[in-house]
């Protein structure tokens, strides 16, 4: 031991190691303690299943620490609002303030404690409907603490399973041993495993059974008149894709799994139809996919080579982790 | 037509609330499940000063399976192909259902800033992107000049 560390700190570190022993993590630079972690669940006695929320503790000791605050950081907060952290936060800082010059980290787990403990329900919305988690409803918690109400991740996993299986049946048997399945959270893209049989039986969104008619607005009105003269613009100026085509070569599809690079007539066609800002009005005449032509499914969809579903990914997680 | 879902008139809704800066989506008079979309061409990328139409729609399991996506106005990119297909994995395998219409149209804006050409739909503009960039970029602002301008 050649680093001098503060007696009240390593009282500190002690006495957390002995109480939340794995569940705090300390992490050292020559031996010096500089950042403590540890995630903070509410009290809930041992139910597990009765966590809803949960945020991750991070304290980074400054050399001065005790006599100098801590820089505190809340990471990865599960099914807490931005309300609820900022509270959070405001009391975190008058807690410092208090504490100055003795040990705070057991201080601020068990404040953060009280608050989550007070939150302890899923707050905002189900990601997959919109609708708020309100009385009556029945939801779930994932492994990785996202909430959905039990009937929307159903929905979600029978229509993942259901692309798996579309995409093995496209496979050489061979290959259709190796691809791995395995369900997905919509948020995090962590791994679920839930049993889907049950989930299904669930009832929908209370919320969800009454929705509103949709009407355009005139503003919705005026912004379309604006798209479709601009689009005339454009169709006039042959800047539509399927048009007559006199600029730089045109592009050219290679992918093995495109089976109309011939057939330009249609798209014409379809330019056509679309010069004369006549929306399609039924999901048969979904953009890519007209009537003459399997549902297009995109060049790339399906397998790589690695026999993984889909390609490498560019987009990392999904949008709005809570 | 079947009851619009809440989660579609929701998203319609705060599309026009609080747009996304660049990006517009209007619902079709006749179809509340087709958008017509202008996104404009990314300041500092070839595509710049560019008003590029895509047409957007939500098929009937929406959010379950992605919305389908194409560019109207021609564009010289390496991920877009000639007919308007969009390269993007979250339209396809990394479709989830907590993204929604403005994050797709987001991510598309971003193709536009950060083409890949190392994942390619449009090949020879792939190529082309590859071993001589200048060229390609010069092909893509001439694209946007010629067909995507609005004068
Ligand atoms: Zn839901
Ligand atoms: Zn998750």
């Amino acid at each position: 031991m050649s680093a001098t560390v503060d007696e009240r700190i390593s009282d500190e570190l002690e006495a957390l190691e002995a109480i939340l022993m794995n569940d705090v993590v300390v992490k050292k630079v020559n031996d010096v303690p500089e950042i403590i972690e540890t995630v903070v669940h509410p009290s809930t006695g041992d139910d597990v299943d009765q966590q809803f929320v949960c945020v991750t503790l991070e304290v980074r000791l400054t050399p001065g620490y005790p006599d100098i605050s801590p820089e505190v950081t809340l990471r990865n907060p599960r099914g807490l609002d931005d309300e609820v952290l900022k509270s959070i936060y405001t009391q975190i800082k008058r807690k410092l303030l208090d504490c100055l010059g003795q040990p705070v980290v057991f201080e601020l787990i068990e404040l953060i404690r009280e608050n989550l403990t007070e939150s302890n329900l899923p707050s905002g919305q189900c990601v997959i409907c919109l609708y708020n988690f309100v009385e009556g409803d029945v939801f779930i918690k994932t492994q990785c603490y996202h909430y959905f109400h039990s009937y929307c991740l159903a929905s979600h996993l029978i229509a993942g399973q259901k692309y798996y299986q579309e995409e093995v049946d496209k496979l050489p048997s061979w290959q259709q041993m190796q691809a791995p399945q395995y369900q997905t959270c919509p948020v995090c893209r962590c791994r679920v495993t839930c049993d889907v049989e049950v989930l299904k039986a669930a009832p929908p969104p209370v919320d969800s059974i009454t929705a509103p008619p949709f009407c355009l607005t005139a503003e919705l009105k005026a912004l379309q008149v604006k798209m479709s003269a601009l689009l005339a613009r454009q169709v006039a100026r042959g800047g539509v894709v399927g048009m007559g085509d006199n600029g730089p070569p045109p592009l050219t599809i290679t992918s093995p799994s495109d089976n109309d690079g011939g057939s330009t007539s249609q798209e014409a066609d379809k330019a056509e139809a679309l010069a004369s800002a006549r929306p399609h009005t039924s999901s048969e005449n979904a953009p890519g996919s007209p009537q003459a032509r399997p549902v297009y499914r995109g060049p790339y969809r399906g397998f790589n080579r690695r026999g993984k579903p889909g390609r490498r990914g560019r987009g990392g997680p999904a949008a709005g982790s809570r | 037509m079947a009851a619009l879902p809440r989660r579609i008139i929701k998203e319609t809704q705060r599309l026009m609330q609080e747009p996304v800066p660049g990006i517009s989506a209007v619902p079709s008079e006749t179809n509340a499940r087709y958008f017509h979309v202008i996104v404009t061409g990314p300041e500092d990328s070839p595509f710049e000063g560019g008003l590029f139409k895509l047409e957007l729609f939500l098929p009937e399991d929406y959010p379950m399976s992605a919305p389908k996506v194409r560019f109207i106005t021609k564009i010289y990119h390496p991920n877009i192909d000639r007919l308007g297909r969009i390269c993007l994995d979250i339209l396809k395998d990394k479709w989830s259902p907590a993204l929604q219409i403005r994050t797709v149209l987001l991510s598309i804006q971003a193709l536009l800033s950060a083409p890949n050409p190392d994942d390619p739909l449009a090949n020879d503009v792939a190529e082309l992107w590859k071993v001589n960039e200048g060229e390609a970029i010069r092909n893509a602002k001439e694209w946007t000049r010629r067909y995507a301008m609005d004068n």
